[in-house]
């Protein structure tokens, strides 16, 4: 498969992560994406293209209808695209049929969603291993040890998620969407049900991945708190990318969405 | 509301369709057994009253109503002389004399005419003309001529002119020359399949009145009310009307349908209780279905009467249609099984479709049990709170104790019952209390089925865990144990009932084969299959056997079956020419007194029938004989109890009293150093001249034992096959239920890595791991249900347990087939899952 190299994004090159930072994990380039037809057609992407650092972490941000869910969906392989391609750690996913994605996001992508993220049915650890359990393959003993560490699970190994709490079940998403050492972790919203000590924590441990593990991560969010503790922020609105945004902090995360559409999200005065 | 309804129920085509069937088999079953009950019961009515169209009234011996159908060997008789009373009473014009009963005539083939029908003999009168229509000749006008029906030319290979050779249980062959054929009105070769052959009154009387002259009833013609023969005739003797004599043989005719009515009367309703489950479940699928839409509808005002409204309209369209359908299906199948058994059972018996009002009794059924088992998921809807309109469909599994404590609490009745029948502590209760405790048994049993689930999914899912996939299906089976239950109980119950059966006669055959085996010291048997007949041979037969060089010892039989007393006690007597040699064959032993040369006054009994009625060696006991002499006979010999002769034996000159008093079986032992096939040549060429019986050795005779059983158990497992088709309905809703509830759950393992064959393999594992549930539960409880039955039998001879092994795996292997048929659809439904929209939730 041939190797497509797209232009890098001026920011590609300002992260502050610890590792390399030239490669990028995942690249977009020319994404169209519509739905229905007709008169009834709406566009969620126009143009779109985004490269993602490897050992960066990046937020997604723009408000409700922007298209970021759309953009992560099309990164992850989870949607098609209409037209243009997603690259991910070398491979062109977009045209791949459903066995190779399935194969792709089982090796390559790590998932968090902002809820159902666990199976009722498994404990916390048989969920964290889910990944290479489905595969058929030995996870690496160490690395997960680790993480659930770093995590602080190893008093919750063994219950289900109904015994978890919030914070808890999410954590475990966490370490589920690092064990197989992904590519990319797409995390979508995660901290959208957690209550503010528990979206710290798992921030945190979010932050902690890229900067000790040089793991990539790509998150949409419409929180500027939780899109602080990112490297690089890309905003999106009516499809299009409008502003792209380094080392942010909540406050100038707040500037810039003011700066481009009259209103402060709600979310955002609770930071 | 009901427009709501309507239009929500035209987008779910397909379940309801598959909701449906389960009805429409129901009552399609239940609507045809009605249906060929009644239409069987119409025409043979209507043929019976034909031959009665011209009797204004019947005289019958006041004992025994059965005299009048000539079917009872020792049918009372009426004597001359009050045929000449009742042809004096005022206004009869005619009186005749019925002679009836049941002859052997030996066909051209050697054999014995209608083997499984029997053949009527009757003395041939001119009232017979009027529905008996003569085809070819004349009626019999010498006692050596007969005329014979046109089904016994065909059954008897024989003709006009030729010479038939007949005889009964207590009259000697003797030839008669065919002088006519009859056929009956209706252009009919027969009645009911039977074959007929009419003698003269004189020829008759010496074939079933030991030659006496006396009746079985007389037919009266002419202007004159029953009463004034009844005073006649005075009150040994019952008169009817020709109307009543007429219905009541049809009652007797009818009882073939009204058999094969009950067995599919029983399929319907098996039907119909499985159906209750899966009409449960469907509406439990449609409910979570309109989740939303229900609190919705609560939102907004809808009061929760309104919602079960909803529901239960759904149940009502369905079960009118269903039950419509299924009642126009069952009269089909009705009438094509009317036709069967008119042309294979009642010799082509025109058939004259009669559709009861208690047919529409299946309708009722239909759609009473459709409204019914929607009621628990119309409550259930009622209840979602308006916010889960705003949320996800999340059903935690109920606690099972509720259901598990009825279930033990009901089995333990159940049990207890069947405890104390088979202790013989039910008194009269007896079987009916033992038979009621085993169906409390299993419906207890079948309210522990959720809680049984748990360690048994568990268990069986263990096996198919070697795959991540199918430890997840494992699981997923596990996770609400009432619906897996309720899945499962449809296949349970057909199981159980087939296994039981199946375990019954397996039983059977190894009490067969160790009987056989162990008790029987013969090599060859003698006996016939017993049809219509008790098959007998000659005495000089037996004789030329016993008197064979290579024949060790020759135990015989005697038996009567009939009308003997004991202490006025009805009871089967037996005798043997020669008692101390038959013993030794059936490995009896002798506890007290002693069998040698059994006195003519004396009697041998097995221990405990002499103990069941208190007597002792040297008690005398009063015995009635069917010919209606007695004797005071002394107890000169205590069996051993023993199977095979177990039961009281009268002394040889006894014999003559007998109704047939002729050998029924015998049993021979071959020389030492004889060639047992070579003995059973010589035995076959003795009974060359004997129709009835003939000869096998010891694995042939278990065979022939056995064989009809087989039939009896393949026909019992079309019940299973229609249980299937309902249990896979059952199967396919719940696993769509499933993959509907965990559409989530699907989504996240899909983007997660899980592909789309892996996704397909968990859902067909929870599906054979309902199915396997079902039928080892089925295969427990039948094997349960046949042990229990076995004991119940044990007394009556049934003492080997033994386990249908072959038919046990095979019902594994079909559950396991039904799983993997079942799971096509869902797991499909599983695959195609779009996984973007099952994990979005904006």
């Amino acid at each position: 498969m041939p190797l497509s190299t797209p232009p890098a994004p001026q920011s590609v090159q300002q992260s502050r992560g610890l590792q390399q930072r030239s490669r990028a994990a995942v690249t977009a380039t020319g994404l169209w994406r519509a739905y229905g037809s007709g008169e009834a057609q709406v566009v969620a992407l126009r143009d779109v293209s985004v490269a993602f650092a490897s050992g960066q972490f990046t937020a997604i941000m723009g408000p409700s209808g922007s298209g970021k869910s759309t953009l992560m969906h099309c990164l992850a392989g989870l949607d098609t695209t209409d037209r243009g391609s997603v690259d991910i750690g070398g491979t062109v996913i977009t045209g791949l049929g459903d066995k190779a994605l399935t194969k792709l996001r089982r090796d390559k992508i790590g998932f968090i969603f902002q809820q159902f993220n666990l199976l009722p049915t498994l404990t916390a650890e048989e969920n964290i291993l889910l990944p290479a359990s489905i595969a058929g393959a030995k996870a690496d003993p160490a690395w997960i040890s680790q993480i659930i560490r770093t995590l602080d699970l190893q008093e919750r190994l063994s219950h289900k998620p109904t015994e978890l709490s919030g914070g808890q079940q999410q954590r475990v998403a966490c370490a589920r969407a690092l064990a197989t050492r992904p590519e990319v972790v797409f995390a979508d919203e995660p901290t959208g049900n957690l209550d503010t000590r528990s979206s710290g924590e798992v921030l945190r441990f979010l932050r902690k991945s890229v900067d000790d593990f040089g793991q990539t991560i790509v998150m949409v969010t419409h929180d500027p708190s939780a899109a602080a503790y990112a490297d690089r922020v890309v905003f999106l609105a009516d499809g299009q990318i409008v502003r792209d945004l380094d080392r942010p902090t909540a406050d100038s995360v707040i500037d810039t969405m003011r700066g481009f559409e009259n209103r402060v999200p709600l979310a955002g005065e609770a930071a | 509301m009901l427009r709501a309804t309507l239009k929500g129920m035209a987008s779910r085509k397909a379940r309801l369709v598959l909701t449906s069937l389960a009805v429409v088999l129901g009552t399609m079953f239940v609507a045809a057994a009605m249906i060929l009950t009644a239409t069987m019961e119409k025409s043979v009515t209507g043929v019976i009253a034909d031959a009665f169209t011209d009797v204004d009234a019947v005289v019958s011996s006041a004992d025994d109503p059965a005299a009048a159908q000539g079917n009872t060997p020792s049918a009372t008789l009426i004597p001359a002389d009050v045929l000449e009373t009742v042809a004096g009473v005022d206004g009869v014009e005619a009186a005749d004399g019925d002679v009836t009963g049941q002859v052997n005539a030996i066909g051209d083939d050697g054999k014995l005419v209608g083997a499984f029908a029997p053949t009527i003999g009757f003395n041939w009168t001119d009232a017979d003309t009027g529905f008996n229509e003569i085809r070819e000749g004349r009626g019999p006008e010498a006692d050596n001529e007969v005329i014979v029906s046109a089904r016994f030319v065909s059954d008897a290979g024989l003709g006009l002119g030729d010479t038939v050779t007949a005889y009964s249980y207590t009259a000697d062959r003797a030839e008669y020359e065919i002088v006519g054929v009859f056929g009956l009105s209706g252009d009919r070769d027969s009645l009911a399949g039977e074959t007929q052959m009419g003698f003269t009154t004189t020829a008759a009387q010496r074939l079933l009145t030991q030659g006496e002259d006396a009746y079985m009833a007389i037919y009266v013609d002419g202007d004159v009310s029953t009463d004034a023969i009844a005073e006649a005739v005075g009150p040994d003797y019952r008169v009817r009307t020709g109307e009543e004599a007429s219905e009541e043989a049809a009652q007797g005719f009818a009882v073939v349908a009204d058999i094969m009515g009950y067995i599919f009367l029983g399929f319907g309703l098996v039907a119909v209780f499985v159906s209750v489950f899966l009409i449960i479940n469907t509406f439990t699928i449609i409910v979570a279905q309109r989740q939303r839409e229900l609190a919705l509808l609560r939102a907004i005002g809808a009061a929760r009467g309104q919602v079960v409204g909803s529901v239960l309209a759904e149940a009502v369209v369905i079960g009118v249609i269903a039950s419509i359908v299924g009642l126009g299906l069952g009269v089909l199948l009705g009438w094509g099984l009317s036709q069967l058994v008119s042309s294979t059972v009642m010799g082509g018996l025109p058939v004259q479709l009669q559709v009861p009002a208690t047919a529409l009794g299946a309708l009722a059924v239909g759609i009473g049990v459709t409204v019914l088992s929607a009621i628990i998921p119309a409550v259930k809807a009622s209840g979602v709170p308006p916010v889960a309109a705003m949320r996800d469909a999340v059903n935690p599994p109920k606690p099972l104790r509720g259901i598990t404590i009825a279930g033990i609490a009901v089995t333990a009745v159940g049990g207890v019952l069947v405890a104390l029948g088979l202790t013989d502590n039910l008194g009269d209760l007896g079987l009916g209390g033992f038979l009621t405790g085993v169906g409390i048994a299993f419906v207890g049993i079948t309210l522990l089925t959720p809680i049984l689930s748990r360690p048994l999914v568990a268990l069986l899912g263990s096996v198919m865990s070697w795959t991540f996939e199918g430890r997840l299906g494992k699981l997923n089976a596990g996770r609400n144990p009432r619906r897996t239950a309720i899945t499962a109980s449809a296949l349970m119950i057909a199981v159980a009932l087939v296994t039981g059966i199946a375990t019954l006669v397996s039983s059977f055959k190894a009490t067969t084969e160790e009987l056989t085996d162990q008790n029987l010291e013969s090599d060859l048997i003698v006996m016939g299959q017993q049809g219509a007949n008790i098959p007998t041979f000659s005495r000089e037969t037996l004789a030329e056997i016993k008197a064979l060089p290579d024949a060790a010892a020759v135990g015989d039989l005697y038996g009567e079956l009939f009308g003997a007393e004991v202490d006025d006690e009805p009871t089967t007597l037996y005798a043997s020419e020669d008692l101390a040699t038959s013993l030794a064959v059936f490995s009896g032993t002798v506890a007290e007194g002693s069998v040698d040369d059994l006195p003519d006054d004396g009697l041998a009994v097995n221990e405990s029938a002499a103990e069941d009625r208190g007597l002792a060696l040297g008690d005398t006991v009063q015995v009635a004989f069917a010919d209606n002499t007695t004797a005071q006979l002394e107890i000169a010999a205590i069996l051993d109890d023993s199977q095979l002769t177990d039961g009281w034996w009268v002394a040889p000159a006894q014999i003559e009293h007998f109704t047939v008093p002729k050998p029924m079986q015998a049993y021979i032992q071959v020389a030492e150093g004889a060639d047992i096939a070579a003995v059973e040549d010589e035995v076959d060429s003795i009974l060359a001249d004997e129709p009835e019986v003939n000869v096998t050795n010891n694995a042939e005779f278990v065979e022939q034992q056995t064989g009809q059983l087989d039939v009896l158990l393949a026909s019992v497992q079309i019940l299973l096959a229609l249980a299937i088709i309902i249990a896979i309905i059952g199967v396919v809703n719940t696993l769509v239920l499933s993959v509907l509830e965990r559409t989530r759950e699907l989504g996240l393992l899909r983007a997660v890595g899980m592909t789309r064959g892996q996704a397909r393999r968990m859902i067909t594992v929870e599906s054979v791991i309902i199915c396997l549930f079902g039928a080892v539960l089925g295969i427990a409880v039948g094997i349960g249900l046949g042990w229990t039955v076995q004991r119940a039998l044990e007394e009556e001879g049934l003492t080997s347990f033994a386990l249908p092994w072959a038919l046990i795996v095979s019902y594994l292997v079909a559950a396991v087939a039904v799983g993997l048929l079942a799971a096509i659809a869902p797991a499909a439904r599983a695959a195609k899952l779009n996984v973007l929209s099952a994990i979005a939730y904006e």
